[in-house]
């Protein structure tokens, strides 16, 4: 799939990527310097992970979603937690869809309490894309810098650094997540927070490996003998060479944070003034929408979870294929 | 003596993105009962490939394309999976280019031999298999106690030793030793090839030893062929070739290593690459890389030339003893072909 | 260094390690916000048993004492009482631990025995079309959320086709005397069957995305060409030695897992109503049944520290090369 790109054991592909164009360096200012040697490698991966297929379909699905979430407002027909009345003044409860000859026009039929489905399902995006995005953000960046930071320093800094990430690694996730959100009361960000303590530690382990293999490579070397502080080498040197590590955990932290997300919000620990994809299934399952049959209730927003689910996953597994070249062809 | 194995206008080709790479290309020649053949070459010149074919244990990309390997007349491509199964150590073993990771590290290694010989002599006691392990390990100077233990409890040395016992514990007629001192020092080096030439005595096994190194064929074969580009470039008594070779390859590849005879020679690496063997030039395919192409050799496919008990393939080699063999040691001479030419091109353009 | 020294050294650091969780939980809980006493102390009882209580806990001593005392409740597994049921935290957690395990390691066993064998075989034949729809498959395995797989199966199964229970461990009016029971065991397992399904197919995806990684790596080593030539049957080369050695990174990868999958059960028994310790946990906490809250929450992260713990020692005895350097 990929095998135009060739790396020997445990080293970067974009290795040297600053070696090239070194004669002009004192034409452009070092933060613009800086800002092209990171666009050339997510330039450089985007060449190889848009050869997959399966790797755009993905993107395509979660800019869908994405869009989804932006627009909710615009589209949804009804507000999130809006009481719908049918038209002889009743509460427009278990309505079926219009399309199954439901009453009433709505496109997913409405809940026990007279809610339409369809916008709770629009409006669902906005949680889950919130804590996938912004918890796979942190996740990722967190776990870079005291990956780079450990393996790059060594030493006490490095031992401090791991002991602290052996002891997170001593923690069950989810009944972590449940407790830190139980005790600081459900909210969005609370579950945010909650999620990006916990997951950083194995995007730290796996970074920290990597910096201390770059750590010999005579490129550094060759920086430090130039004189460059350590700031400069560990965001100029190293950070760039472990982008599409930082990017496949940064994919695979949006997958994990969104089921965790729908999973705390199904247990009841949703924040109650979001409507997610969980905490509609948790009412789903609470009015016994499986014995009403009420399939439209529970069925799309499981679908729509898997769906950001598996983008997430296809897109770290696009970042595995350039950073493991076992998996090569 | 009569011909043990007899490979016939032999190709193999590997499945590649860019279509069939021809790894092997039209190689034919035979090894005698008891004979030791070497085959020489550069790394990427289809020796490997012709060793996995004939033992039949091609990657899943490669296949052989077209022709035969008979092997006490019988043809193997033939064969079904399960024929040529039975076959395999029983008849033709290998000691592997990587000898050293060619152990299964989570089994001992008298487990590994045990497996061998039961797999393909079923009903063998233990009693009987050990006694053979033993043996074996006498026979290429290890301490049988030590076959208990596993891969990793063993030096490269002795990995090495342990997988030509293993080579050997079935009495195979052939025995294919590809690169066998390569992931050794020196020293290592010479106790290896020492423990093949003594084993050659005592065993009646053939062997076919490929090797780049030319000291190792020089100390170990009776007789050699050159390999370039997955063809025959030449071959002969191992005296002859390199005594008094005919290809222009043969001299280059000859001066690349050290002759104690000559003690202050240059060593010269021939400039440039072998060709792609995707789409390989259709003329000869040293042509870029030998001081004597003319046009004839970009085009023409080189004519089979004898001299004597050698075998060249080469539109010049009528020329060599006159033109060629004279000045051949010179560096000049090497700075004349298309690839060296090119090199120099592009080092001149780098330093402007 | 040596073997034993190794064990020591991982022992102290598994003991370092129960250490920080609990303290972490004790600072946890001591800083909610409000009288601290109300987590460990129904905050519902009247004042003289509450004052007595607090005494008998030690909360009228200063922070450092009582943090003395509550590591000595942690290393006797003694988490007080809940203040829903009044029964000792340790009973509660004696008996909805051993229904978690079954459930638990009954989806763990047959996912790892089916997510290892079809991995095998998806490294065995690369590019293959088996191989393709396997890897497929186990993403949409791992993608899927089990909890909303089990509203699916309970849908179809429970509700449309009616093959299923709906919810729990057991069915009411069942007479047994002892454990022993053959129908008691059959209603059981009856009940098992659906939770022990939908975790399994979840559990099955990751042993079987690594062990099909682990094989590519292990098929591309040069011992395997030598099997192959030393005419060894396919089966003999593919899983007495490509297997053996693929199966390594798994069963400490295997190890690790399942104790996070233990800590993962909270949904599942939520769905099928399975009487276990997660849906207790989350029941403790919804009802600030804070005592039960913190002894399963302990349970839970022993588990995996100890898993942890196990999986370090077992690569150790597992792969002969294994040094400790």
């Amino acid at each position: 799939m990929c095998a135009q790109i060739s790396q020997s054991d445990g080293e970067s592909i974009f290795a040297d990527l600053d070696d090239e164009g070194s004669e002009r360096e004192e034409e452009i200012s070092p933060r613009k310097r800086q800002l092209r040697l990171y666009r050339r490698a997510l330039g450089e991966q985007w060449r190889v992970l848009s050869q997959d297929n399966l790797v755009v379909a993905s993107v395509i699905t979660l800019l869908f979603f994405i869009t989804m979430a932006i627009t909710a407002p615009f589209v949804a027909p009804y507000g999130q937690t809006e009481r719908l009345t049918a038209d002889d003044g009743t509460i427009a409860q278990w309505e079926q869809p219009f399309w199954y000859g439901g009453e009433g026009g709505y496109v997913l039929g409405t809940t026990a309490e007279g809610y339409d489905l369809f916008s709770q399902l629009l409006y669902g995006s906005r949680a889950a894309l919130l804590v996938g995005l912004l918890a796979a953000v942190f996740v990722a960046g967190i776990g870079t810098m005291v990956g780079l930071v450990s393996g790059y320093y060594g030493g006490r800094v490095d031992d401090a650094l791991m002991r602290l990430v052996d002891f997170m690694y001593g923690l069950p996730l989810l009944p972590t997540v449940i407790l830190l959100v139980a005790l600081a009361g459900p909210s969005l960000v609370n579950l945010i927070l909650a999620i990006i303590v916990l997951q950083w530690r194995t995007t730290a382990r796996v970074i920290r490996s990597q910096a201390l293999s770059l750590r010999e490579r005579p490129f550094v070397k060759a920086a430090k003998v130039a004189g460059a502080s350590d700031r400069h080498i560990i965001l100029k040197h190293l950070a760039p060479n472990v982008l599409p590590l930082t990017f496949l955990y940064g994919a695979f932290s949006i997958a994990w944070a969104i089921l965790t997300e729908a999973g705390v919000a199904f247990l009841g620990l949703g924040d109650p003034n979001h409507v997610s994809w969980g905490t509609m299934l948790q009412s789903a399952r609470s009015y016994n929408a499986l014995t009403h049959e009420a399939w439209w209730w529970f069925l799309p927003p499981g679908i729509c979870i898997a769906l950001v689910v598996i983008s997430g996953f296809l897109i770290g597994r696009g970042y595995e294929e350039i950073t493991n070249p076992e998996l090569q062809e | 003596m009569t011909t043990l194995l007899d490979v016939d206008d032999l190709e193999v080709y590997y499945e590649t993105e860019d279509g069939p790479a021809q790894a092997v290309d039209g190689v034919s020649f035979s090894v005698e009962e008891g004979e030791t053949l070497g085959i020489v070459g550069e790394s990427g010149c289809g020796k490997t490939t012709l060793a996995k074919a004939i033992i039949g244990i091609l990657p899943h990309n490669g296949y052989v394309n077209a022709g035969r390997i008979q092997f006490r007349g019988e043809n193997l491509t033939e064969l079904s999976d399960e024929q040529r199964r039975r076959r395999k150590w029983e008849e033709i073993s290998m000691i592997p280019q990587s000898a050293m990771n060619g152990l299964d590290p989570v089994y001992t290694i008298r487990e590994q031999i045990n497996e061998t010989i039961e797999t393909h002599r079923p009903g063998t006691d233990r009693v009987e298999s050990n006694r053979i392990v033993d043996e074996m390990f006498d026979l290429v100077g290890l301490d049988p106690d030590r076959a208990d233990e596993y891969p990793h409890q063993f030096s490269g040395g002795m990995r090495q030793r342990a997988m030509i016992a293993m080579a050997l514990s079935l009495d195979p007629s052939l025995i294919l030793a590809d690169e066998p001192t390569t992931a050794l020092d020196v020293i290592m080096q010479d106790q290896i090839l020492n423990r093949i030439e003594g084993m050659q005595d005592e065993v009646e096994s053939s062997m076919l030893v490929i090797t780049h190194d030319v000291s190792v064929v020089a100390e170990t074969c009776d007789r050699v062929i050159v390999m370039y580009a997955g063809q025959i470039a030449e071959e002969g008594p191992v005296e002859e070739i390199f005594g008094n070779p005919y290809h222009p390859y043969t001299i280059g590849l000859k001066r690349a290593f050290p002759d104690i005879r000559k003690s202050n020679q240059d060593l010269m690496s021939i400039a440039g690459h072998p060709p792609e063997l995707v789409d390989p030039p259709s003329g000869c395919r040293f042509a870029e890389r030998c001081p004597l192409a003319t046009e004839v050799c970009r085009t023409e496919y080189p004519p089979e030339m004898e001299f004597g008990e050698l075998r060249t393939y080469c539109h010049h080699a009528d020329e060599i003893d006159e033109e060629f063999r004279p000045v051949a040691d010179r560096a000049e001479t090497w700075e004349q072909t298309e690839a060296a030419e090119a090199k120099n091109a592009k080092a001149t353009e780098a330093t402007k | 260094m040596g073997r034993a020294q190794f064990v020591v050294r991982r022992t102290l650091q598994l003991i370092v390690t129960l250490w920080a969780v609990a303290t972490a939980l004790f600072l946890l809980f001591r800083s909610m916000p409000g009288d601290p006493t109300t987590y460990i102390v129904d905050p519902s009882l009247s004042g003289e048993a509450r004052e007595r209580l607090i005494e008998s806990y030690g909360l009228n001593e200063p922070l450092h004492v009582q943090y003395m005392i509550y590591i000595q409740d942690v290393a006797t597994l003694s988490f007080g009482q809940s203040f829903h049921s009044n029964r000792a935290v340790r009973d509660i957690i004696a008996l909805y631990l051993p229904r978690t395990l079954l459930l638990m390691l009954t989806a763990f066993f047959f996912a790892y025995l089916i997510g290892i064998t079809v991995g095998i075989i998806a490294g065995w034949r690369r590019n293959s079309d088996f191989e393709r729809r396997s890897v497929f498959i186990a993403l949409i395995a791992r993608s899927f959320p089990d909890f909303w797989v089990g509203l699916i199966v309970l849908w179809i199964f429970g509700a449309w086709l009616d093959v299923i229970p709906m919810s729990g461990m057991r069915s009411g009016g069942i007479q047994y005397d002892s454990y022993w029971n053959v129908e008691l065991w059959l209603d059981t397992i009856w009940h098992l069957i659906a939770p022990a399904a939908v975790l399994g197919f979840y559990l099955m995806g990751y042993p079987l995305l690594l062990m099909r990684n682990s094989m590519l790596e292990v098929l591309s080593q040069d011992f395997i060409e030598v099997c192959r030539a030393r005419g060894l049957k396919e089966r003999s080369i593919m899983f007495k030695h490509a297997a053996r050695n693929a199966l390594l990174p798994i069963v400490t990868a295997g190890a690790v897992a399942l104790g996070y999958a233990v800590g993962g059960s909270v949904l599942i028994e939520t769905v099928f109503g399975w009487p276990g310790m997660g849906r207790e946990m989350v029941n403790a906490v919804l009802r600030r049944d804070y005592p039960v809250a913190q002894g399963t929450f302990f349970i839970f992260a022993m588990t995996v520290i100890l898993l942890n713990f196990i999986a370090d020692l077992a690569y150790g005895f597992l792969d002969p090369r294994v040094t400790y350097d």
